[in-house]
């Protein structure tokens, strides 16, 4: 009952966010250019509530009369571009998440860990400087390592685009790296927050290992650590559009950019569509999983 | 001497800061700094073949050269002071708003709780930076003689819901505690609890979010160069109905206007400058860390 009542709560969060989406990308745009001399020409940019409505109104009749997208301006279907350039993109996106998932946590407990050790102590350095670099300074760093290595006799292969087998693979690490980081963090920080508590002290009287007692903290910082996912889809999802301009790995994230650069609402919104959709299935399967999964006491903390 | 191990991270922050302060304020009037910017039309190779800009890395220009052969080093000391600036200016904006934003949510007053909420559940969907180019690209503000003034505070306020609701919790956390209580019943003002009994406890925690804060605005404002929205730029005409961008700063993120391009041709340019910027935001993260282990206190029995 529970369950249902969160999951309809959900949906509703998600249509508003996709109503309040749409409110926004449909903001007036247009530019109304009046010639007043020769060779010399006005811009207008009217930003009225009418030409508000106005926009909304074409919007709707659009979709109404389309029974879905359209066409692009070359004739093909929109929803199947949709699907072409966003199959790509998954490519990129899922195993992002899942690695950054499991490998975030992953290190974040090595950390906790060996944090008496010098190597917790290099790990957590490690963290932090990783932490600090932007995605596409990382993207660029590893194409100028691989132009220097590729002189000195690393064999060629192609850098940029997606036509090749493991286009994916340098823009796959430059999106992961920031999530990694983010999730390796905060499995030290949630671990950090349970070693006050008193069963890890039952759990050392009781002449167990270190290794014991964090076996039973990570089954208590798992809700929260399962929290994170959103955050984690999130960060792929900011990165994904400005390092597949930059690698020219034309997915979704790009077209995305490109359709709201150009202010095609239509475009923009089915492009953005699918990503909204995917932060929504990540939230469900995350309050699925954290019902199923996690101790009931531990869900109301 | 223990003060100095125990706050070794601090120390190495500030360290960076001042090393990053040096470069921004002396490093101009430094030798080996072209302070004018010459433009270099072409040099000559060994065979007498003259050759156009952009240069690679090679002992005259240290860091490579721009398209129009200005010296990239002097490029990026000369932009520091500017970009700097622009990015210490949207997290003070963005804080001034936060804080009595923050209280007022504290407070439930007029809803604004509701509200912070509404808006950071929006932005847990849609990316931050999605949401500043849809209102970066809008007319009135894309074609506004103020524009950099505007998109200081779209930068500053899109995130402003995120700072005021960390900051809200740490106010509800410490307005929980029992001293608070004490001076309700000594007749203390609602001014005189939050100035008093409330600001002195989270103050700390404010100086972590707005350092941190400085890193993230610099990582916003590099993702965006590379998309081509710019904080200061001109647009010109330049045919029927056809308008072109004009860089008319020499920040940072306008040696990223054609980084797209240049990442096959010259990627020294946007290396160096992802590289300044990168170095900004370690400084900053850094000193934030810092700062966090100085106001942490923590029981442990692992």
């Amino acid at each position: 009952m529970k369950l249902a009542w969160q999951f309809i709560k959900q949906i509703l969060i998600f249509s508003l966010i996709v109503c309040s989406f749409v409110l926004l990308l449909l903001l007036p745009r247009e530019m109304e250019v009046t010639p007043f001399a020769p060779l010399q020409y006005e811009a207008n940019f009217p930003f009225t509530l009418e030409l508000y409505k106005e926009t909304i109104d074409d919007f709707v009749t659009h979709i109404k009369e389309e029974r879905g997208f359209g066409e692009t301006s070359s004739g093909n279907n929109l929803l199947s571009e949709v699907e072409r350039f966003f199959n790509r993109s998954l490519k990129v996106i899922l195993p992002a998440f899942l690695l950054s998932m499991i490998v975030g946590t992953f290190l974040g407990t090595v950390q906790v860990y060996f944090r008496a050790h010098k190597r917790g102590k290099i790990m957590s350095f490690i963290s932090w400087v990783f932490a600090s670099i932007p995605d596409f300074f990382l993207f660029i760093a590893i194409q100028y390592m691989l132009i220097i290595f590729m002189r000195h006799g690393l064999p060629q292969f192609s850098l940029f685009g997606h036509n090749e087998w493991y286009s994916f693979i340098i823009p796959l690490i430059s999106v992961m790296i920031y999530p990694v980081i983010h999730m390796a963090k905060f499995t030290v920080v949630s671990m950090e927050n349970e070693m006050g508590q008193d069963y890890v002290r039952t759990v050392f009287s009781k002449g167990l290992t270190k290794f014991d007692a964090m076996k039973h903290m990570i089954w208590n910082c798992f809700s929260p650590i399962m929290n994170q996912s959103q955050m984690v889809m999130l960060y792929i999802l900011s990165s994904l559009p400005i390092i597949e301009r930059i690698s020219s790995y034309n997915g979704a994230g790009y077209q995305l950019l490109v359709a709201i650069l150009g202010n095609e609402d239509v475009r923009a919104l089915s492009f953005m569509l699918p990503f909204l959709f995917l932060m929504f299935l990540v939230v469900l399967v995350t309050q699925f999983l954290r019902y199923w999964l996690v101790p009931k006491e531990v869900v109301g903390k | 001497m223990k003060y100095i191990r125990r706050n070794a991270v601090l120390i190495f922050g500030m360290f960076l800061l001042v090393i990053l302060l040096f470069i921004t304020f002396v490093g101009p009037y430094l030798p080996g700094i072209d302070q004018e910017l010459e433009e270099t039309q072409y040099i000559w190779s060994e065979e007498r073949i003259p050759i156009p800009p952009p240069y690679e890395p090679n002992p005259e220009y240290l860091l490579g050269s721009d398209h129009s052969g200005r010296d990239l080093m002097s490029l990026i000391v000369i932009g520091a002071k500017e970009t700097l600036l622009i990015v210490l200016f949207i997290t003070l904006v963005r804080y001034l708003v936060a804080i009595p934003l923050s209280y007022l949510a504290h407070k439930e007053w007029l809803g604004i709780h509701l509200f912070l909420k509404w808006i950071n559940g929006f932005l847990s969907y849609v990316p931050t930076i999605i949401m500043v180019i849809l209102l970066a690209m809008l007319p009135p503000f894309l074609f506004n003689e103020n524009r950099i003034y505007i998109m200081i505070l779209i930068i500053a306020l899109v995130e402003v819901g995120r700072a005021a609701e960390s900051i809200k919790l740490d106010l509800d956390d410490t307005a929980s505690k029992e001293y608070i209580l004490s001076g309700i019943v000594a007749g203390a003002s609602p001014f005189r609890i939050f100035r008093h009994y409330l600001l002195p406890f989270v103050y700390g925690k404010l100086i972590v979010y707005i350092v941190s804060d400085v890193g993230k605005v610099m990582f916003l404002v590099g993702q965006l160069a590379f998309i081509g929205v710019f904080i200061s730029q001109e647009i010109i005409q330049i045919d029927f109905g056809q308008f072109q961008i004009r860089n008319t700063s020499i920040s940072w993120p306008m040696l990223l206007a054609d980084a797209h391009r240049d990442i096959r041709i010259a990627i020294w340019i946007p290396f160096w400058t992802a590289f300044a910027m990168t170095f900004t935001i370690f400084t900053f993260n850094v000193l934030a860390q810092g700062f966090q282990n100085l106001f942490k206190k923590k029981n442990t029995y692992i």
